[in-house]
């Protein structure tokens, strides 16, 4: 949890010039599936923002992008992993996957 | 020289207008109370449920069982709104006021209720309250708006209740110092120039002890300072000044003329509360 509130601060301080921030959080289904919601901060969706499912050695596991709903689910892998956002000109969100709660 | 029968009567009269005069100077309130209205992330979101006077807690009035208590959500201003009933949710509990103790409820819904970024609006439909002193029932429909993660929704979108203060601005996101504007609406149209309180909730709710903090934050220098009565404008917008970090309770008075409950008059209000916080590092 202080890891993901970490890399939100992070971001927020990073985007802190533009108007819209990105914003993405991530839920565990509990049936080996992950979810994770995203969007900006002035409402508007995240349809088709790239996502990227990462190994703790960068190596890309999953890779999608959000759906109509602003949403993205996935297979929980069995290794450590990270949730990579790509929220716009270069401003990425990263989630730990250990820090991703049901 | 006055007799001691007549001494008696001089101080219950004392008595009964002190009492009067404290009466007029506090509004009732319904609360709809949670800690915190902008969440960094999804948790779990306890609600307390309290019928009082926020700015100094005398008196806690009985709540009876809530007609209708929900929740509409929504993530990102062109999602679809999902409304989920909490009454399942209800506990009955024993709050205690600074002076008085009175029947209230809790809530403790799960953080799958919450679990998804964007806007929560709270809706309490109580149970109509007999108020003896004016021989009529008092209805406080009653919102609090949450947000998780920054991420907006519905928060200014009226959601059809027959009376209701719609926010035009987020009642979650408020500085100090700064204003908060709405509308009061019955039938979904404004109500021009609608009678309206506004109140401090002064004593901070203690959810897992059932009661208020018995020390308030502010001394009020005058009574007319507990509730500032106001008036909406001609297009039944309001806006009230932040002075003071924590929640703000809206009500606007009898906005459904003509109801009755039980054979006695019915004064349907609308609630709304506006959470503000303080400018820090």
């Amino acid at each position: 949890m202080v890891r993901t509130l970490s890399a939100m601060t992070l971001l927020f301080l990073a985007s802190a010039a533009h108007a819209h921030t990105p914003i993405c959080d991530c839920y565990d289904n509990g049936d080996d599936t992950i979810t994770c919601e995203g969007g900006f901060s002035d409402g508007g969706t995240a349809q088709g923002i790239p996502m990227r499912i990462v190994d703790t050695s960068g190596r890309v596991l999953i890779e999608g992008a959000m759906s109509d709903n602003s949403d993205f689910t996935f297979a929980k892998p069995n290794v450590d992993f990270l949730v990579e956002f790509e929220g716009g000109e270069g401003h990425v969100i990263q989630i730990d996957g250990r820090d991703i709660e049901e | 020289m006055i007799r001691r029968d007549s001494a008696m009567s001089v101080r219950r009269w004392a008595v009964l207008l002190v009492a009067m005069f404290f009466s007029s100077a506090e509004a009732h309130f319904q609360l709809l109370y949670t800690p915190e209205a902008a969440l960094q992330s999804s948790s779990a979101v306890p609600l307390a449920l309290v019928f009082s006077h926020p700015f100094n807690n005398g008196y806690t009035m009985d709540m009876g069982a809530p007609e209708e208590f929900y929740v509409v959500s929504q993530r990102g201003a062109e999602a679809p709104r999902r409304t989920t009933d909490l009454m399942e949710f209800l506990e009955p509990v024993t709050w205690s006021g600074v002076e008085t103790q009175a029947a209230a409820f809790i809530a403790n819904p799960p953080r799958r209720v919450t679990r998804s970024l964007g806007d929560y609006t709270y809706v309490l439909r109580p149970a109509p309250y007999y108020e003896a002193g004016e021989d009529k029932y008092i209805q406080q429909v009653t919102k609090t708006v949450i947000n998780v993660g920054g991420l907006p929704g519905a928060w200014d979108e009226p959601l059809g209740l027959p009376v209701e203060i719609v926010p035009l601005d987020k009642p979650y996101a408020n500085w100090v110092g700064g204003v908060f504007r709405a509308v009061v609406t019955a039938g979904g149209q404004p109500v021009p120039h609608a009678e309206v309180e506004i109140e401090y909730l002064n004593h901070e709710p203690q959810i897992d002890a059932r009661r208020f903090d018995s020390d308030g934050k502010v001394t009020a220098p005058q009574d007319s300072f507990i509730t500032l009565s106001i008036r909406a404008d001609a297009n039944g917008q309001v806006m009230i000044g932040l002075p003071k970090a924590g929640w703000w309770g809206i009500c606007a008075l009898d906005l459904d003329d003509g109801l009755e409950h039980d054979g006695k008059e019915l004064s349907l209000d609308a609630v709304l509360w506006v959470q503000a916080k303080d400018m820090v590092r």
